[in-house]
């Protein structure tokens, strides 16, 4: 029996990352990977390799495995330089919901219609139900907001949704989801906005009107 | 040259065909040429509703085909004088034709007539594509239902986006005894959602199911309410300002108590 467990592919959301067991010797590595890469060679081919994970191998053993994976099998291994700035931008959580980029959007957002911004947006009119709003920052409808918007999309908890007319179908804020109870509920009479506090959804009017 | 008008909801069975069919012939009676076009291939109703369907011969697909030319694919309403319809195929479906042909074909009514109305399929694919191909201006339909609603705003986002601006609304079957008990949407909250102009209201009537089992349009029976909505709606759409209809037929005792001794109008 050909013996392929010193190579492991583990899927990660930026890549495959092969896990070495650096308890074999770096022939027995390279012949494994050799193995497992042509019994599947379709299915690798074109394959992002974003890591080959080993406390043992040298750099050279290393550039070595890459060449055969480069070369022999068409795949692509990601230089540790691009990794580092890929994984920096990607994962850095939008900050700027007090001061940052916004997008300002003019009109009525109709069923069907979607906004996936890495800031914060505003939208000069209505947003119809069926019409989606995706922000990394904060979300704020100067009119009624009656779809889906999901504020601090990637990660940030206290990014907020403002509308005049608070109603959406969905409120999301990071990974937290709501939405209003259901049969008949009390229609918001004024200005409000939606926050997370403590990990729950909270709305409550943000204007003094008495 | 005349206007292509395109008449589409979206959502199905909310009365595209039926307020094709009814608004031809309403603008005809008002002295107009008028074709009435069925681009929904595979499903044509537009030439049942018009009472027409033993007239045809040939049909949109076979003009676009070259089979035919365009006039003998015409059928001329013997009714309502000015009044033509070119229906749709049976034995195809919607691929028959492309975006490019339907533009086509409207660029060659728009010299013959004065207003060509296009019935849509319902959905938003190539059917709905192929009809909008073309036209100068949308009609928008809805009922007073949630789904019909959602349907119309989808579609007039598409609309939208294909350059066909401001749609007009037409909100059809109403019933106004429903919105009073506040079980039915009402026109405000319709247009809420909607924002788009008004075009009209027609109310659901049993003279419509009559007509359309007949084969004889509303719009030329006086006594049809549905009928006289849509007499109205032609004239807007000519630009005629018309005050909108009070549907409600019904009067309590004391609006009659109060009309006789006139503190009520």
């Amino acid at each position: 029996m050909i013996e392929e467990n010193s190579i492991k592919f583990k899927g990660t959301r930026h890549g495959l990352s092969i896990h070495i067991n650096s308890a074999y010797d770096f022939d027995t590595i390279k012949q494994d990977l050799i193995n497992k890469l042509e019994k599947s060679n379709l299915f690798f081919k074109g394959a992002k390799i974003y890591e080959i994970k080993s406390n043992k191998l040298t750099d050279v053993q290393r550039k070595e495995l890459e060449k055969i994976m480069t070369e022999k099998y068409n795949m692509h291994v990601i230089n540790s330089e691009k990794k580092k700035k890929d994984t920096k931008a990607e994962n850095q959580i939008f900050q700027g919901i007090v001061e940052g980029k916004t997008k300002f959007i003019t009109g009525t957002l109709r069923s069907g219609q979607k906004i996936d911004y890495d800031g914060n947006v505003v939208i000069l009119g209505d947003v119809n139900p069926g019409a989606q709003i995706i922000a990394r920052g904060n979300i704020i409808v100067m009119g009624s907001l009656r779809g889906i918007a999901h504020a601090g999309s990637n990660g940030n908890t206290k990014a907020c949704v403002a509308a005049f007319h608070l109603d959406p179908t969905q409120l999301r804020i990071a990974d937290i989801i709501a939405r209003a109870p259901d049969g008949d509920y009390d229609r918001p009479t004024g200005p409000e906005i939606a926050r997370l506090k403590d990990n729950m959804l909270y709305i409550e009017p943000y204007t003094n009107k008495k | 040259m005349g206007e292509v008008i395109v008449i589409t909801s979206g959502k199905g069975g909310v009365g595209k065909t039926t307020t094709t069919a009814n608004l031809g012939t309403a603008l005809s009676q008002l002295g107009y040429k008028v074709v009435v076009v069925d681009a929904d291939i595979g499903l044509r109703n537009l030439d049942v509703v018009m009472g027409l369907e033993n007239r045809i011969v040939y049909d949109l697909v076979d003009i676009v085909e070259g089979v035919c030319r365009l006039n003998q694919g015409l059928i001329k309403d013997k009714r309502y004088d000015g009044l033509y319809l070119l229906p749709a195929a049976q034995t195809k479906d919607k691929n028959a034709i492309n975006p490019k042909q339907m533009l086509k074909l409207t660029s060659e009514l728009k010299e013959m007539f004065d207003y060509v109305l296009v019935d849509c399929p319902a959905g938003i694919e190539q059917g709905f594509k192929n009809a909008i191909a073309g036209a100068d201006r949308a009609i928008v339909i809805t009922t007073p239902e949630i789904s019909a609603v959602r349907d119309a705003d989808r579609i007039i986002g598409i609309l939208e986006a294909s350059d066909l601006a401001n749609p007009l609304l037409v909100i059809n079957r109403i019933r106004v005894d429903m919105v009073k008990r506040g079980d039915m949407m009402d026109i405000d909250d319709i247009i809420d959602i909607l924002a788009i102009d008004l075009l009209g209201v027609v109310p659901d009537d049993e003279s419509i199911v009559i007509s359309t089992n007949k084969g004889e349009p509303a719009a030329a029976d006086k006594n049809s309410l549905a009928g006289q909505a849509y007499r109205n709606i032609a004239r807007r759409i000519k630009g005629e300002e018309v005050p909108f209809v009070d549907m409600d037929t019904s009067e309590s005792f004391m609006t009659k108590l109060k009309k006789v001794f006139g503190l009520a109008k």
